[in-house]
């Protein structure tokens, strides 16, 4: 990279079905939150990078009358219609770019407003699998769960497991949505059938949440904080459209992940990252994405889960805060997992604190199936 | 910390029309793609990342790249998806620099497109109204409040917007209705020598724009722009791959895409500053300063040669001249008198006939780059400006009046 960039503070909602609050004020707090925790004021911010998306917000130019709200007045500012984690992408290209130094990254959804997996049909070929009207993201995952149960011995017990995990590390999570700390494999498996072998538990909740988080330069970081949290690599990649992509791998991740380990220098990510925060909107994507990461061998996904190893008090925990089963505002579920992982950095994880954590990996999805995935590796100062 | 130089190496658009029943999102976006790639003389397997972009809504599609990835060589890349209302396509170009000047990649294709007959929205001019109507989710969780229902039904969309920016500037101006004629006329005029425009009038006259219905005042049918079909595409390379073209390129030299409050009945809760006149535009004149500072331009009166202004109404393309510099307060329509923003003028705005006579929503902000980029590199054919173009300004605007683009070109990299 051509400068060093780290983030400098960050903030989140409390994430949760119906917020009983304007977009607009949400956004605001997180945001106003975000500068505070940074100890930066809005005239400090060189640019603001949104994500958020017209379909789920349900209005044309979803970022048009947030620019007060997320402090854009007046500041030179864009947005991505994506995950958050690609917005976070733009923003630390502007601060390479040398053309600003210090940016706000914001991402939002009120799942409440519109429902995502509603959404989820207009992403659809328009002229063929939207006209046949038997797939939204869930029937999509659940055929790509099949395939991952059906070629690598994974059982619904597996993903039940998965979701145990990761509902139960939730509950200690002040921020998540899903509050069930005593879930147990048999709830889970006892969940309603959405779309088999889907169950209510085995996927990401409908929440409305908002997440903020602020980069700066190396110059700028250091006069912010002492505490910075510096991101040594970022990737990130697109598959093909649903059909054309073996739906059974995720390759734009593995490519994403690879881009980002070679920028910071990591030759084995399962020993050299300290804890990861993943975005598995279903249960079976979390082992897929163990395996594109390279945490295991290609199959070898749900060895990790029976060994324990991406437990909370595991080698390499996965998911500490519940990752996106415990909360997943669309748009800002990426960029939650990036606060999530510089959290455990900086030691400000309560009550789910990894012990000794030097570097986090953090990962952002959006699209059927994970189509396209960012990676980020950070690091503290002593990484 | 010093920039790394960037520039347009490649341009490629499609024929704009009404209805593109030929093809579909993805072989039209493709079409424009592959024309960009194949004027860069560069293979798609080479490009780096993808920056693309339109009006989520307008062609019935929610995230398109998804689907269309394929389609453009971008499976297995970096895709970011940028949308940012009628300012899309300015924002996309600007996101093509920034991910080349971030120095993560080299070579960077960036395109925008709109297929508005895919939709039953005509959302070039009505798209807005859903602007507003998101406040009903709000009247519908937190119940009606009389302000929100106001300002949802006044929005009045695009042309709703920009008639009350079109009055401001006129009563404080002196600039009269003759002279939004005249700026329409010129841009058909102007599109009848762009192959690629819509609206094309060979000769079209301001006493045959004045012969339209009056639409709503002070707009007349000729004034108001089409919903058009197209997509365009360009091809961004850092310095080294640049100069091996051995081919004059279009250098980013300045960009910044400042946002202003949203004019919505002094914002949507009467909570800003309140925005009373929408044809202030500030955020436009502080991109403006910051894209020709970081130019070094310091006179863009004289060191412009070439503008292409984002103007879906004529109104537009007179304030906008104004704030970007190009003519002092309140004199824009004075120059036009003066003949000076024809093709031939002093100071010719919009010779490709601008959004005014092609406007595929996501795309129109990006043509503004590509038009500027051609006129630099002298592949603008019939409607080349007569002169050499050292600097050229490229303009975008969108959202509820609040968001704008400034990017300027050059035919030498840095100051």
């Amino acid at each position: 990279m051509r400068r060093r960039v780290a983030i400098v503070g960050y903030a989140q909602s409390h994430h949760q079905h119906n917020m009983q609050k304007t977009r607009e004020d949400m956004v605001f707090e997180v945001c106003n939150e975000a500068l505070r925790h940074a100890g930066i004021r809005r005239d400090d911010l060189d640019t603001v990078i949104t994500a958020s998306s017209d379909f789920l917000d349900g209005r044309t130019i979803s970022s048009v009358f947030l620019s007060m709200a997320v402090g854009a007045f007046m500041k030179d500012e864009s947005k991505v219609e994506e995950d958050g984690t690609f917005a976070l992408y733009y923003a630390l290209m502007r601060i390479l770019a040398g053309t600003h130094d210090v940016a706000l990254v914001e991402a939002h959804t009120q799942g409440s407003t519109m429902n995502p997996h509603q959404v989820s049909c207009y992403t659809l070929d328009p002229q063929f699998d939207r006209q046949i009207g038997v797939l939204n993201d869930i029937a999509a995952a659940a055929l790509q769960a099949r395939m991952c149960m059906h070629s690598h011995g994974v059982s619904e017990e597996h993903l039940a497991m998965v979701a145990v995990k990761n509902i139960s590390n939730a509950a200690a999570n002040p921020s998540a949505h899903r509050r069930m700390p005593k879930v147990t494999v048999e709830e889970v498996m006892g969940s309603k059938v959405l779309c088999d072998p889907i169950r209510e538990l085995m996927m990401s909740p409908i929440s409305d949440g908002a997440c903020a988080v602020i980069l700066a330069s190396e110059e700028k970081a250091k006069k912010i904080t002492d505490k910075p949290v510096w991101i040594e690599g970022i990737g990130s990649c697109q598959d093909a459209y649903l059909r054309d992509r073996n739906l059974q791998r995720l390759d734009s991740l593995q490519a994403a992940a690879k881009t980002a380990y070679k920028m910071a220098g990591i030759k084995d990510p399962s020993s050299e990252l300290d804890v990861a925060e993943v975005s598995e909107k279903f249960a079976h994507e979390e082992l897929m994405i163990y395996e594109a990461l390279g945490l295991c061998r290609e199959g070898e996904g749900r060895k990790l889960l029976e060994k324990g190893t991406t437990a909370k008090g595991g080698k390499l925990p996965v998911n500490p805060s519940g990752g996106a089963l415990g909360a997943d505002p669309v748009c800002a579920t990426g960029l939650i997992r990036v606060v999530e992982a510089a959290k455990q950095i900086r030691g400000e994880a309560v009550g789910y604190q990894v012990p000794e954590v030097k570097r986090a990996l953090a990962h952002g999805q959006f699209g059927m199936c994970a189509q396209k995935n960012t990676v980020l590796v950070l690091g503290g100062n002593g990484s | 910390m010093k920039r790394r130089n960037v520039a347009i190496i490649g341009c490629g658009q499609t024929k704009h029309s009404s209805r593109r029943r030929d093809v579909n999102v993805a072989e039209m976006v493709s079409e424009a793609v592959y024309n960009a790639l194949e004027d860069a003389q560069v293979n798609v397997k080479d490009i780096g990342a993808f920056v693309v972009g339109n009006m989520p809504g307008f062609g019935g599609v929610a995230q398109p790249e998804q689907w269309l990835a394929e389609s453009i060589g971008a499976a297995g890349k970096p895709v970011i998806r940028i949308a940012t209302g009628g300012s899309t396509g300015g924002s996309v170009g600007q996101g093509g620099y920034y991910v080349v000047a971030s120095g993560l990649h080299d070579l960077v294709v960036a395109a925008a497109w709109e297929k508005h007959s895919d939709s039953k929205e005509a959302g070039a001019t009505t798209g807005l109204l859903h602007v507003g109507l998101g406040n009903f989710f709000h009247a519908a969780s937190y119940g009606l409040s009389l302000k929100n229902l106001v300002a949802t039904s006044v929005v009045g969309a695009a042309a709703g917007v920009a008639v009350y920016q079109a009055v401001f500037y006129m009563h404080r101006s002196g600039c009269r209705i003759e002279h939004l004629d005249m700026v329409a006329a010129k841009c058909r005029r102007n599109a009848a020598k762009n192959k690629y425009a819509h609206l094309q009038w060979p000769g079209c006259t301001p006493e045959d724009i004045a012969k339209t219905e009056m639409v709503t005042y002070p707009f007349r049918f000729g004034h108001i722009c089409p919903a058009s079909d197209g997509a365009s595409a360009i091809v961004i390379a850092d310095e080294s791959l640049a100069l091996k073209k051995g081919k004059q390129v279009a250098w980013f030299k300045g960009l910044a895409s400042y946002t202003d409050e949203e004019n919505q009945l002094q914002s949507e809760n009467f909570g800003g500053v309140g925005v009373t006149d929408p044809s202030e535009q500030r955020g436009c004149w502080l991109s403006a300063m910051k894209a020709y500072k970081m130019a070094g331009i310091v006179d863009p009166s004289k060191e412009i040669d070439v503008a292409e202004i984002y103007q879906p109404f004529p109104s537009q393309e007179l304030f906008f001249a104004e704030r970007l510099g190009l003519f002092d307060e309140g004199t824009a329509w004075m120059a036009l008198e003066k003949g000076e923003t024809e093709i031939n003028g002093r100071m010719p705005c919009d010779p490709s006939g601008g959004v005014n006579a092609t406007n595929a929503i996501g795309s129109s902000a990006m043509q503004r780059i590509l038009e500027c980029a051609l006129q630099i590199m002298g592949k603008a054919e019939e409607h080349q400006v007569p002169k050499k173009v050292r600097n050229a300004v490229a303009h975008g605007w969108g959202g509820v009046t609040n968001f704008s683009t400034v990017t300027v070109l050059g035919d030498t990299p840095g100051r």
